[in-house]
């Protein structure tokens, strides 16, 4: 294979402007809402605690991201480094992490549209109505995906940017004099709202890492990748602090903040800078959910196509539009489950499963720079992590540490999903047959239990729930079949050629 | 041999059936559909148990049906 190498043309600013586009996204303007509902006053600090942890762990995506210039992100990462199911894990719970922050930008849209909505004149239900727009962006943003349509670029960010500092600034000169506390977490509640608000708010510097991506293509990297990681973290941990010291200044989020759909940045908008300001930030809100649902897909598409090409997922996955050249199947693929996800409607929730994987992820990440400054001492390396091992150790850690503050509903549903990516990953590598052979070996195990059951049936044994005799009469042929059906399909399976 | 084909099919559809069924009564159980769990008595508590068991009964039913119809239409159930 001949190797080419690749100009570096990116400077310091287009790196910071990578970095910073992103991770302003619609998290900001969903996500504030309940993560201040935990810390409450203490979400300025406890959004400048998650800067500072999420600066650890983007120095190390640098350091990979200059190493390994190759598509795929973490999955590549750890496919140098650790290789097996750690690799495929790292890949997977990217993946799960993509298509809930798909789904959470999808409702971020559907609020926004919401607020120009006037309810009392509108007969649908609003989470009925919240679903269906969801639902409709997804739909039209992969539509404009497979016809190959590009996301938003410098101005859009640099507009953002425009917008949060007026925002902040205005908001700050109106509500001088107001105080504010930001007091220290002393009981042990107030320490666990203050770190699972920590946690929540993670994804809104997550997007960070796409200065990552870039490392193999910019000018100086040594110099330059440092100098962007701190310059976006800085940027991003004055800007969100701002918004958030600003919002909870203005906004009463007792009163002003009652249902789900509520905006407090439009509010906090609205009342310092009147009905304009509340519909600019409404309107940036929008495009947003926009960039991030764009955003999205197209990297979601990507893992997909990595994880198919390497036997994870089904083949079919990477077949390519023949008129647009667009990986249409897999594109298709992720925005099922981002309409899936998006249905249930329920923010915290998809917030807590993104953030788990990322979390995750993260701590992967850490763990494959340490194992490849092992592994591969002299592979060039435009860039090092400074204070190594402490700074991936302490990236592991803290990663560990928050997510045991995942909210415990997400946190069972992320488990689940990490034992389906269990299942995929072992159909792979054990193969079809011997998966087979197993559950013919649970489906003969489930026959001779529901035979047990039938006897204790028929022979009228007190079970712990009551059964009509009629009933038990019905039930007992029933069960007979399924306990036959069951031995003989397990049977069957176990027998099968290979 | 054909008749081989035929019954796999049939325990693979079969299957299948007793799988959906055993997630759907997990499913009317969970809504308390038809007022299930005050008819069987079953003790809230308990609740979680039982969804759980059917849940695992219906997603093995599920796949195992699955394997055998699989091995019909595509594999053609072997040579044998």
């Amino acid at each position: 294979m001949s190797k080419t190498k690749t100009p570096r043309e990116l400077g310091l600013f287009q790196a910071v402007i990578i970095g910073l586009g992103g991770a302003i996204g619609i998290e900001i303007f969903v996500l504030l809402n309940y993560a201040t509902s935990l810390a409450e006053s203490r979400i300025v600090l406890a959004l400048f605690v998650c800067g500072i942890i999420n600066l650890l762990t983007m120095l190390s995506f640098c350091e990979l991201g200059a190493a390994i210039p190759r598509v795929g992100g973490e999955y590549s990462y750890a496919k140098a480094a650790l290789g097996g199911f750690l690799a495929f894990l790292t890949g997977w719970l990217r993946w799960i992490g993509n298509v809930f922050g798909a789904a959470l930008a999808a409702i971020g849209f559907a609020y926004h549209i919401l607020y120009f909505m006037p309810l009392d004149i509108i007969s649908l239900d609003k989470s009925l109505l919240t679903t269906l727009l969801a639902a409709a962006v997804i739909v039209v943003l992969t539509v404009l995906s497979i016809r190959g349509v590009r996301q938003m670029g410098t101005i859009i960010v640099i507009a953002f940017i425009a917008v949060f500092i007026i925002f902040i600034a205005v908001g700050v000169s109106r509500t001088r004099g107001l105080e504010l506390q930001l007091y220290y977490p002393t009981t042990f509640e107030e320490s666990s709202g203050f770190v699972a608000a920590i946690t929540y708010t993670l994804l809104m510097f997550l997007g960070m890492r796409a200065i990552a991506a870039g490392g193999a293509v910019m000018k100086k990297p040594g110099k330059n990748i440092p100098r962007a990681i701190i310059l976006s973290a800085v940027t991003l941990i004055v800007l969100y602090c701002g918004i958030a010291y600003v919002t909870i200044s203005v906004v009463n989020f007792d009163t002003d903040v009652t249902r789900p759909t509520d905006l407090p940045l439009s509010i906090a908008a609205g009342k310092i800078l009147g009905d304009a300001g509340a519909l600019v930030l409404t309107i940036a809100g929008i495009i947003a959910a926009l960039s991030s649902l764009s955003t999205a897909i197209m990297v979601q598409s990507s893992i997909t196509r990595g994880l198919s090409r390497d036997g994870y997922l089904p083949r079919s996955l990477l077949s390519s539009h023949r008129r647009f050249k667009t990986p249409y199947v897999a594109l298709i693929f992720g925005s099922v489950f981002y309409i899936l996800f998006a249905a249930t409607g329920v923010l915290e929730f998809i917030g807590s499963v993104a953030a788990f994987a990322s979390l995750l992820g993260f701590a992967l990440v850490n763990f494959s720079l340490m194992k490849l400054r092992v592994k591969k001492p002299y592979l060039q390396r435009p860039f090092k992590v400074p204070l190594y091992p402490y700074t991936p150790i302490a990236g592991i850690a803290l990663s560990i540490i928050l997510l045991v503050f995942i909210e415990p509903r997400a946190l069972a549903s992320s488990i689940g999903f990490i034992a389906l990516g269990l299942l995929a990953y072992y159909l792979k590598m054990v193969g079809y047959h011997r998966i087979r052979i197993a559950f013919g070996g649970m489906s003969i195990g489930l026959g001779g239990f529901t035979t047990l059951a039938a006897h204790l049936v028929n022979m009228n044994y007190p079970l712990p729930f009551a059964l009509s005799p009629q009933f038990a009469r019905i039930l007992f042929p029933i069960l007979v079949v399924i306990s036959v059906i069951s031995i003989l399909a397990g049977v069957f399976n176990i027998i099968s050629k290979n | 041999m054909n008749v081989r084909k035929n019954v796999v099919m049939f325990i693979g559809i079969t299957q299948e059936v007793i799988g959906v069924f055993a997630i759907a009564f997990a499913c009317v159980l969970y809504f308390n559909i038809f007022d299930t769990r005050i008819n069987l008595e079953i003790p809230f508590e308990h609740v979680s148990f039982y969804i759980l068991l059917l849940f695992v009964f219906g997603f093995v039913s599920i796949l195992s049906g699955l394997f055998l119809i699989r091995e019909r239409l595509e594999l053609g159930g072997g040579n044998s």
